[in-house]
């Protein structure tokens, strides 16, 4: 059918030339932040067996997997995100690395979306991974290195919600409430309707002490605020310890500087279910969706291997950050800031013209159609070349340099061309 | 200074003037109400936006708008993942599955597996159904699913009723109930962060303006 032919699958598209400037200025960004910090690129394979990528996360994210059968009947998969290969490749690949280990990547991951949005079934993270420690410290190095990132792209007002997935399900296992009932206060805890929570907590007879401890949580909005909520003689699991770590991690926040950035969400939940510790989720304001997140999971590594190896990380949006710069009105600047196009009749002493730019680290692209003069100067306007320089028989001849938006001409050596080009875009 | 908070109302049928009136009484009125699409209020710091009903949540989600008003039935329709922040009140209505009065079916037990289900709500009728490990197919249709079982489209409709009126027009009959839906105040969840003291007084005059 014409239509395979001529089109991508539903949710996977084409990257063009701009577009894919802007996504390198934001990879390169947060690349060139994560090493800084110490973080090291790794590299994983894009087809992994279902089983190392579905250990752990969750039935949502195994549903979302696209699934096939290896060409010796083992089923393979997509990877849907890169915690679950690194926990692989820390068990297989890394058993005697001294910990903690910081890592990073950036990479394509893949979702069917059930939803009728059609949402992009292939997207770009970037992420960071620091594992082997549980300290205060490791979780605050990651919310002050995910906002870090995120300013270096040029974003402004970032702003990162923490919630904590053991805090939260220790509470609510403390109600007593059977699985049913414990996700729908999940959900009105979730809808941030006072109200209808309050009903259902008298409904469903929550203790007193327990609904006091449920509201006073959801009313904090700063990490500190949860100090006020007193537990009486109940332990509801281990509730003390998870409030102690979040206060502990505000006052490594207060060392970077940026626990004014930093707000608590009692109700925030990821999708996925390996987390145990802070989880959390970037923003920034006029733009709706969360341009990323992630959280600590103590527990999941260990799945992978017979040691406990706590670790935290988190994965940006790509696309969603591209969009949030849009939103901003920052325009990521162009990286090649000229094009010189190298025409001449004599090719020797074009190639050898095309390799002086190329030695002088400028962009310049050679005539390979061997038109004439007209069709270059055509060309050159239409595909948005800055410079047309004409060589003569040799190099160390001026040559004719050709600026097809002002139409002037100069006669020029190479070397005050290049001199003059370093001036101006210096 | 911050931009103004957007809020999304139903620009038609049974929930357009129940919502105005709402936030009337919140002290917003709407200035611009006739064919506009985007109108100021009395209040300089929202702006009303008018969506379909059906679009609401999906504004909301993706923060096109920071509020909305909307059926609780059709935010889980969209699986919109939003705040609810207020049960409004009005617009009561439920999500039932109906099928002609002379049909040998006489609850949901009886639907035979070849059944055809018209709806505008194809997620929520599936997962009803599934949930009653019945196989149906789902036809989506928009508006009037009233008309599916007389022209034969359907043996069964899924669809919302709130006094049961045009289903008897219709000469159709409840089998079953799937959902009871009021009327909600969505927020999209960082507009929440972004506004929360603006938004927060907004609720509380909502509240105090009293809900039907």
């Amino acid at each position: 059918m014409t239509f395979t032919k001529l089109h991508t699958p539903k949710g996977t598209r084409d990257y063009l030339t701009l577009e894919v400037e802007y996504y390198r200025y934001i990879e390169e960004g947060l690349r060139e932040k994560f090493k800084l910090w110490g973080y090291q690129e790794i590299r994983s394979p894009t087809i992994e067996f279902v089983e190392a990528l579905s250990t752990g996360v969750g039935s949502e994210l195994v549903d979302s997997m696209f699934k096939f059968q290896d060409f010796d009947g083992k089923i393979v998969a997509l990877r849907p995100e890169m915690t679950a290969p690194v926990a692989r490749i820390i068990t297989t690949r890394m058993p005697s690395t001294p910990e903690p280990i910081r890592l990073f990547y950036i990479c394509n991951v893949f979702r069917y979306s059930q939803s009728y949005i059609e949402r992009g079934r292939e997207f770009w993270q970037a992420g960071v991974e620091l594992i082997g420690c549980n300290t205060p410290e490791a979780d605050g190095e990651i919310l002050a290195l995910l906002i870090s990132s995120l300013k270096k792209i040029g974003l402004k007002e970032v702003r990162v919600d923490v919630g904590h997935a053991s805090l939260l399900k220790d509470l609510l296992k403390a109600t007593g409430l059977d699985e049913e009932k414990r996700a729908k206060l999940q959900n009105l805890l979730g809808y941030r309707d006072e109200a209808r929570l309050e009903k259902f907590m008298d409904q469903n007879k929550i203790p007193p002490k327990l609904r006091e401890i449920f509201l006073k949580l959801s009313s904090c909005r700063r990490l500190d605020e949860v100090s006020s909520v007193s537990l009486g003689s109940s332990k509801y699991g281990k509730t003390e310890d998870h409030l102690r770590k979040l206060l502990d991690v505000k006052d490594v926040l207060t060392d970077y500087g940026i626990e004014n950035l930093v707000f608590f969400d009692f109700s925030l939940t990821r999708k996925i279910e390996y987390y145990t510790g802070i989880v959390f989720e970037a923003s920034v304001p006029n733009f709706g969706l969360p341009l990323g997140g992630g959280g600590r999971y103590d527990d999941f590594i260990e799945k992978f291997g017979k040691v406990k190896i706590p670790a935290i990380g988190f994965a940006l949006e790509i696309e969603k950050c591209l969009q949030a710069l849009t939103a901003q009105g920052f325009q990521p600047q162009k990286r090649e800031k000229i094009r010189i196009l190298v025409a001449s009749k004599f090719r020797s002493a074009a190639v050898k013209a095309v390799n002086a730019f190329h030695n002088a680290g400028v962009v310049a692209l050679l005539d390979v159609t061997k038109s004439d003069e007209k069709k270059v100067l055509k060309y050159a306007e239409l595909a948005g070349i800055d410079y047309v320089i004409f060589v003569d028989s040799t190099i160390e001849k001026p040559v004719i340099v050709y600026d097809p938006k002002s139409n002037v001409k100069k006669n020029v050596t190479i070397e005050t061309f290049l001199q003059n080009l370093g001036g101006s875009s210096s | 200074m911050k931009r103004k908070i957007r809020i999304a109302i139903p620009s038609k049928g049974r929930l357009r003037q129940p919502s105005i009136k709402a936030l009337q009484r919140a002290g917003i009125n709407i200035l611009e109400e006739e064919r506009v699409y985007v109108s100021k209020t009395s209040d300089p710091r929202f702006e009303a936006i008018f969506v379909r009903a059906f679009d609401v949540p999906l504004y909301v989600q993706y923060g096109a708008v920071d509020l909305g008003i909307t059926g609780h039935d059709l935010i889980l329709e969209r699986e919109a993942d939003v705040h609810e922040l207020l049960d409004l009140g009005f617009g009561k209505c439920q999500l039932v599955v109906a099928v002609p009065e002379n049909s040998t079916i006489r609850s949901v037990k009886d639907i035979s597996i070849v059944a055809k289900v018209a709806t505008e709500f194809p997620n929520l009728s599936r997962r009803y159904f599934e949930g009653l490990g019945k196989q149906v197919e789902i036809l989506r249709v928009r508006g009037t699913a009233e008309l599916a079982p007389k022209l034969g489209l359907a043996e069964i409709i899924v669809d919302v009723s709130s006094t049961g009126e045009t289903l008897r027009k219709n000469n159709l009959k409840v089998i079953a109930t799937i959902l009871d839906s009021t009327c909600r105040l969505a927020c999209n969840k960082i507009s929440f962060r972004t506004f929360e003291s603006e938004i927060k007084e907004f609720l509380s005059r909502l509240k105090q303006g009293g809900l039907e």
